[in-house]
């Protein structure tokens, strides 16, 4: 089985591991998720109908409204949180995200070790938000 | 990150619990952002009230819903204080000041959402309720830093006034309140605030429906992080023109802030947009991208209409003034809930100079504080057809209702709200 590892900036602390979902366009924010499941009911989203609870979510960056942040720390209260999140950049919206869940994060990968081009949902992710490690284990 | 001993005051301890929570969170999202040091903020908008996502925290009091929802944090810390040298005003809430009843809302609600705005008084904020600070005289200057919860205020405050800020986010917005700093990153810093796009309008642009149209044209077309410098061939431009196009590339990109050449001050010509930077092959906007722009709010067809909304974002006087002059001595459809939003001391000017009198005297309603949207579907599900004079408005509805959803310019919104009906001469074009 394909192991890939790839590395961007650790932002917060924590080793943790799981099933990833992968988001190239990121979701919106400002109703894009319900938190108390964690469902995705952005109705253009490609994962449309799967959950980020448990998940290692890999997404580019927030998108759409000031209230990015506010639909996934509902999520945290709710017990619908991801494990851990990957982003390609960080922007400011998905910075005040990361500051509110609190959870293993790791942002600002080099382009060519983008985890949305490189992680497809199904991988099996190891991340270590202290150094910013990324274990990439290939579902097929 | 450097600190001042400011900074590392609040930081201990020194100055209560509240700040001191407001202050590590703001150094972990600078830390995420990778921001050297922070800035003071002396401008912010927070979002206050009952608001429908807070509900997930079960519980009633409001203190606990604000520490584990806005602070972050599973202990229980009042909001009880804010930074002094801040001007603060609430955002919209999800009820109107004044009432509830016309939005299907019970009194229960309203008053749990008074217990939270009032609480919010106590802190320091100046309830305004409204996504338009700058109406009641909250208005960041040219390198002042600011946050706000209203993604347009975002880009216009950076792009019309010059003033410094990010989207940042709700929760972010209250702890910059609460210890006045925020990281010093991205618009904050003047190197970032360049332009990376360059977009030249061929289309003829000119209402403020047009203006609207335009803000989603420039939208679609840029990536995450961009800055557009638009040019074109302007004219009769306006604030409210402004307000709107910056509302609408804010919610159709990631866009924080915008050039448009010899109007926002940042962009005098072209090379001071770009500031010395080579100027990249222009993106061009002719009148089938705001065609485009049109088609993808506006239903096809005529019908018959249950709701018609004016004032996204929430209007000035003299806007209020101009519907009430063209009502006047007319009568809205009794099918038809007709409406305009504004922020309440603009409200008490309509009664003032008799512009509520002559629009309720239509039929009509003019509401405060809140709209359509932030009240949610307790309302929106009693209609069946709406009508909006904003292409936000009016994408927003069309996502959360299976109802038809037309949007034109105001004063054919209006005759539709006459008509009880949308015809195919309202639609622009």
């Amino acid at each position: 089985m394909e192991i890939i590892e790839i590395s961007g900036r650790g932002v917060i602390p924590g080793i943790v591991e799981g099933e990833a979902l992968v988001c190239p366009e990121s979701i919106t924010g400002w109703g894009g998720i319900d938190p108390e499941t964690g469902i995705i009911k952005e109705y253009d989203n490609i994962n449309k109908g799967q959950s980020i609870k448990g998940k290692i979510l890999v997404l580019s960056g927030s998108k759409g409204s000031n209230g990015w942040s506010c639909y996934f720390g509902a999520a945290r209260v709710a017990g619908a949180a991801p494990k851990g999140w990957l982003f390609s950049q960080i922007d400011s919206s998905s910075g005040v995200a990361s500051a509110v869940m609190n959870i293993p994060t790791i942002v600002d990968f080099e382009k060519d070790q983008d985890p949305c081009y490189l992680i497809k949902n199904g991988d099996w992710i190891q991340m270590d938000g202290g150094t910013g490690k990324v274990k990439i284990r290939k579902s097929e | 990150m450097q600190l001042s001993d400011y900074e590392k005051r609040i930081l201990d301890g020194s100055e209560g619990r509240l700040k001191q929570i407001a202050m590590e969170n703001i150094v972990r999202y600078a830390e995420i952002l990778g921001a050297q040091e922070l800035c003071e903020v002396t401008k912010a908008t927070v979002f206050c009230g009952a608001h429908n996502y807070l509900s997930v925290c079960k519980s009633d009091d409001i203190h606990e819903v604000f520490s584990k929802m806005n602070l972050a944090v599973d202990e229980i810390v009042p909001f009880d204080q804010t930074y002094d040298n801040c001007y603060i005003q609430s955002c919209v809430a999800p009820c109107d000041q004044y009432e509830f009843q016309p939005f299907g809302q019970t009194k229960e609600f309203f008053n749990k959402n008074s217990q939270f705005l009032e609480q919010a008084k106590k802190a320091g904020v100046n309830i305004a309720g409204t996504c338009s600070p700058y109406l009641t005289g909250w208005l960041p200057i040219k390198g002042e830093h600011f946050v706000t919860t209203e993604s347009g205020v975002t880009v216009t405050a950076n792009s019309i006034w010059g003033a410094m800020g990010n989207s940042d986010g709700i929760e972010a917005a209250f702890w910059s309140s609460i210890c006045g700093r925020t990281p010093k990153w991205g618009n904050h810093i003047e190197e970032n605030r360049v332009g990376t796009h360059f977009i030249e309008v061929k289309a003829s642009v000119d209402s403020l429906l047009e203006w609207n149209l335009l803000g989603k044209a420039v939208g679609v077309k840029m990536p995450a992080g961009g800055i557009p410098v638009i040019t074109g061939d302007f004219f009769n431009v306006n604030f409210n023109k402004l307000r709107s196009f910056c509302t609408m590339l804010a919610i159709s990109s990631n866009c924080e802030m915008c050039h448009i050449v010899g109007i926002t001050p940042e962009a005098r010509t072209v090379e001071d947009a770009f500031k010395g930077k080579t100027i990249p092959e222009a993106l061009v906007i002719d009148d089938q991208c705001l065609e485009s722009a049109y088609e993808s709010v506006c239903d096809r067809g005529v019908g018959e209409v249950d709701f018609v909304s004016l004032g996204c974002p929430h209007f000035d006087i003299d806007q209020i003034r101009r519907v009430a002059a063209y009502i006047k001595g007319k009568k809205v459809h009794p099918n038809v809930h007709f409406m305009l939003w504004t922020v309440y001391p603009i409200k008490c000017m309509a009664d003032e100079n008799g512009y509520t009198k002559i629009i309720e005297d239509a039929g009509g309603f003019i509401y405060t504080s809140t709209c359509p949207g932030s009240i949610g579907d307790v309302f929106l599900k009693k209609y069946k057809a709406f009508v909006f004079d904003s292409l936000k408005k009016a994408g927003s509805v069309k996502s959360e209702t299976d109802g038809s959803v037309y949007f034109g310019d105001v004063y054919r919104c209006v005759d539709s709200a006459i008509r009880g009906k949308w015809e195919e001469s309202d639609r622009w074009k």
